[in-house]
């Protein structure tokens, strides 16, 4: 068993001036496995990584790949010992063809120093066809690939500098879980088989990721960390997902959703009527009251976030009207949404949601500036008071308001976001995927604040892709397909099965 | 993975420069030992110290107001330019506009002589439609503000050279001059005056204002600051007015001190005034910088241009020292950001 070893971290410790980011932590991860390496946010799992791969320099610890103790010095050197760190933002060139990413600063050339590009292909189809990835051509630029074929690539460029440890960060975060048309072959699929192949290619595989599912599909064991601490290692095969987030937060989730609760549900407060856009939103109407929590289901791409758009005002629409709390509001830019009560939480919280380079308390007063402002002044004391207000609800942890909202974790950003539409007293609040990226921890809490709202009369609308979250927390759950209104079906008679046939159009008289 | 942002190395040292100002005493040394204007202020002092030591004739007060109007003049432009850029704009055409506004306020005070506030009026209106223009072009076209205002900056100057067939307008009457050349206390030169109160002004909107805030939000996230209620379009073309207004300010001071109405003038200013907002310590990328920062980086242009003359050094160094200033002092912030 030792001598497949091929990577051991020991006692690793590293301190970051007020924080002990890694606290004597021990790794280890043989040839020919998938070892699984879960933590929340702030655990310390990049911290690890970054050590690996040369980024960072531990404090205290040794590590050996192959039994032999190494010094890493910068990434270059650890590149050459081996390793590949495949991020989760992929250090590809956009605009330059895929064999020349495999082989970047690696080219062939010819004997006028000249890159010889029919080598060059040659040679990336070989390591492309090592993996069976038939659909990526050498030739491809790699802005015209996704992104799961980008990591595609990158694992073909992994797999040519011969590494023997392949690390792979949130490899499918950007991925959608239930994905795409349903005559497409799903790329987490891909990805998955692809792991397995490194498998049997011998190659120690690190597969960093918060989705259970894909932990339990693909790894051999898994690695949970808490605070910067090793928690212990479990065989997959021997352990359940409630094992290890229970590990991974350090106590029993009894409901992650929690429960539904004594909610009262009252008046219409949205109603939407034949709304239409282009071709991509053909006569959606649907209607949600207050204390209601509405379920969007649908697969990526389904207009479920134009259609969220539209009603925001943040997109024109071609027709249709929207009533909020029985008023028809003319929406023709977002102002007029936020005005009319409505909030809208973006799904990508770092391009739409945050001013990473703002203070706290200037993200939560953004969506209010009349609020906190007199006569066009801001008033810096009720701009204050209104962030800790609200920091305070949604615990957010910070060590102060003035904290850029780039420094912290995914889930205390979201949580900022959220505190902004907060702030609006919206009676309608439309959140767009607003679990992803964040921790188990962070969900939870998430979870339990958009039961809150409903449950002080807020009408809250929950578009998301993770099918147990939409059933968790719907009391109703609206179905789009290909921008089109597919049908509604109540929390009772809700399941995976149905809505996944309602939202790919499979087997619809079974539904019925 | 974005634990690591979590656990940043130096969680209290990263403020937002609104709420950076403390109230109490340490609050505000710590602010200062901070702030990036503290770096380029010493830089200042240092130059002021050098030329004052190196030279008899810098610490005069001749000298000292020659040297103040003419960083006014430079400044003026720089605070509009500080608006744009914290928007994450550019505005290229701002030279240009000197030298329209200039040319027109020739054209109807000389030619036409109509009343002096009349003139000027109309060269203040001429900033502004061009501003305005600038702004709705962006808006509406979606092409990037380097282009449009790339394009105006043509324009403007081209129009400026074919409404006076290149030539320079003299003979104002000697009621507009002392914008320009006057004294107050025959001492403090009205242009530095003038560019003291706007920097205030600017400086005041910037800090205090919903308005200013919306800008730093647009240059910190523009789909967000769309998403968050703020209406983008018009706040683009009210911040490309208000630059544009600035420069034709400048106009009016800079006709009335050369008492020309000239088509070449406002050559490069575009340059001077970016190159002060960057040495100010501002993102090119919005979201990050101070009228502070960029009147320093103003002050500090205008002393070496002064600098060199005194030192007997040929004007045509003058370029690559400010060259050479820029990408130092962009330098050394970016190492300094790294170093966080």
């Amino acid at each position: 068993m030792e001598d497949s070893q091929v990577l051991f971290m020991r006692g690793i410790k590293k301190a970051f001036p007020g924080v002990q980011a890694l606290d004597g932590v021990d790794f280890e991860v043989r040839s020919g496995e998938v070892m699984a390496l879960v933590g929340e946010n702030g655990a310390g799992k990049s911290t690890l990584i970054k050590i690996l791969s040369g980024a960072y320099h531990a404090d205290e610890g040794e590590i050996f790949i192959k039994g032999q103790q190494v010094k890493i010095v910068d990434p270059k050197h650890s590149r050459d010992l081996g390793v590949s760190v495949i991020y989760q933002e992929l250090n590809l060139a956009e605009q330059v063809s895929v064999a020349e990413n495999i082989f970047a600063g690696r080219e062939v050339v010819n004997r006028f120093g000249l890159i010889d590009y029919k080598a060059l292909y040659k040679n990336a189809q070989q390591w492309l066809d090592m993996l069976h990835i038939s659909n990526v051509n050498p030739r491809d630029e790699i802005r015209q690939l996704g992104i799961a074929r980008k990591q595609m690539v990158e694992i073909a460029k992994a797999l040519s500098l011969e590494s023997s440890i392949i690390v792979m960060d949130e490899p499918t975060s950007s991925l959608p879980t239930v994905t795409t048309n349903p005559n497409d072959v799903n790329e987490v699929d891909v990805l998955l088989t692809m792991i397995g192949q490194l498998r049997e290619h011998g190659k120690a595989v690190v597969y960093i990721s918060h989705r259970m599912d894909e932990v339990f599909r693909i790894s051999d064991r898994i690695t949970i960390m808490r605070d910067g601490k090793l928690v212990g290692v479990r065989k997959t095969s021997e352990t359940t997902p409630k094992e290890i987030i229970s590990m991974m937060v350090g106590r029993n989730l009894e409901d992650m959703y929690g429960r539904a609760g004594e909610r009262k549900i009252g008046k219409t407060m949205l109603e939407v009527r034949g709304l239409n856009q282009g071709k991509r939103l053909k006569d959606i109407s649907f209607s949600v009251r207050s204390g209601e929590i509405l379920g969007v289901a649908g697969l990526v791409g389904a207009g479920r976030t134009e259609m969220a758009k539209a009603i925001f005002g943040a997109d024109p629409r071609d027709s249709g009207d929207i009533l909020i709390d029985g008023k028809p509001v003319n929406v023709r830019a977002p102002l007029d949404a936020i005005q009319a009560g409505l909030g809208y939480l973006p799904e990508d919280r770092k391009l739409q949601g945050l001013f990473l380079k703002m203070a706290i308390s200037t993200n939560v007063s953004a969506a209010n500036l009349s609020r906190i402002s007199q006569r066009g002044l801001v008033q810096e004391k009720w701009e204050k008071d209104l962030a800790q207000t609200y920091v305070k609800q949604l615990n957010i942890r910070t060590p102060s308001i003035d904290q850029f909202a780039r420094n912290l974790s995914g889930g205390n950003q979201q949580k900022v976001v959220i505190a902004k539409w907060l702030a609006v007293q919206p009676k309608v609040l439309i959140v767009d995927e607003p679990t992803r990226g964040v921790d188990v921890g962070a969900k939870i809490e998430i979870y339990n604040l958009l039961r809150s709202m409903a449950n002080l009369g807020v009408a809250v609308v929950m578009i998301s892709s993770e099918l147990p979250e939409i059933l968790g927390m719907s009391d109703r759950i609206v179905v789009i397909r290909e921008g089109h209104f597919a049908g509604v079906v109540d929390r009772v008679d809700a399941t995976e099965e149905k809505i996944m046939s309602m939202a790919t159009g499979i087997a619809t008289e079974v539904m019925k | 993975m974005s634990d690591q942002k979590t656990t940043s190395p130096e969680p209290g040292q990263e403020k937002s420069q609104n709420s950076g100002m403390s109230n109490s005493v340490i609050g505000f040394f710590k602010w200062l030992f901070r702030a990036r204007e503290t770096g380029i202020a010493v830089v200042v002092i240092v130059m002021i110290t050098f030329l004052s030591l190196a030279t008899d004739t810098f610490f005069t007060p001749g000298n000292l107001a020659v040297v103040a109007r003419q960083i006014s003049l430079s400044a003026i432009i720089a605070m509009g330019m500080t608006l744009v850029i914290l928007m994450g704009g550019i505005d290229l055409s701002v030279g240009a506009v000197v030298s329209i506004s200039s040319v027109m306020i020739g054209l109807t005070m000389v030619r036409a002589a109509m009343p002096i506030w009349l003139s000027i009026l109309i060269g203040l209106l001429m900033g502004v439609a061009i501003g305005m223009i600038n702004g709705t072009l962006i808006v509406r076209t979606k092409v990037p503000p380097f282009i449009i205002t790339l394009g105006m900056l043509g324009l403007a100057r081209g129009a400026a050279l074919v409404i006076t067939k290149g030539s320079s307008i003299s003979g104002f009457p000697t009621a507009y001059l002392p914008i320009g050349q006057g004294f107050v206390f025959k001492l403090i030169p009205i242009p530095v005056i003038i560019a003291i109160v706007l920097a205030v002004i600017v400086h005041f909107i910037l800090s205090r204002t919903t308005f200013g805030r919306r800008i730093y939000l647009i240059g910190s996230n523009e789909d967000a600051a769309r998403l968050s209620g703020i209406n983008v379009n018009r706040m683009k073309i009210a911040v490309f007015t208000i630059c544009s207004f600035l420069a034709s300010v400048e106009a009016v001071i800079e006709t009335s001190r050369m008492s020309t109405g000239q088509p070449a003038s406002g050559q490069g200013y575009e340059l001077t005034a970016i190159g002060s907002v960057i040495i100010g310590g501002a993102s090119m990328l919005g979201g990050e910088g101070t009228i502070l920062g960029t009147m320093l980086g103003a002050i500090l242009l205008g002393l070496i241009t002064n600098g060199l003359i005194l030192l007997g050094i040929s004007a045509y160094w003058q370029q690559v020292f400010s060259g050479t200033i820029i990408i130092l002092a962009v330098a050394l912030d970016t190492w300094r950001r790294q170093q966080k």
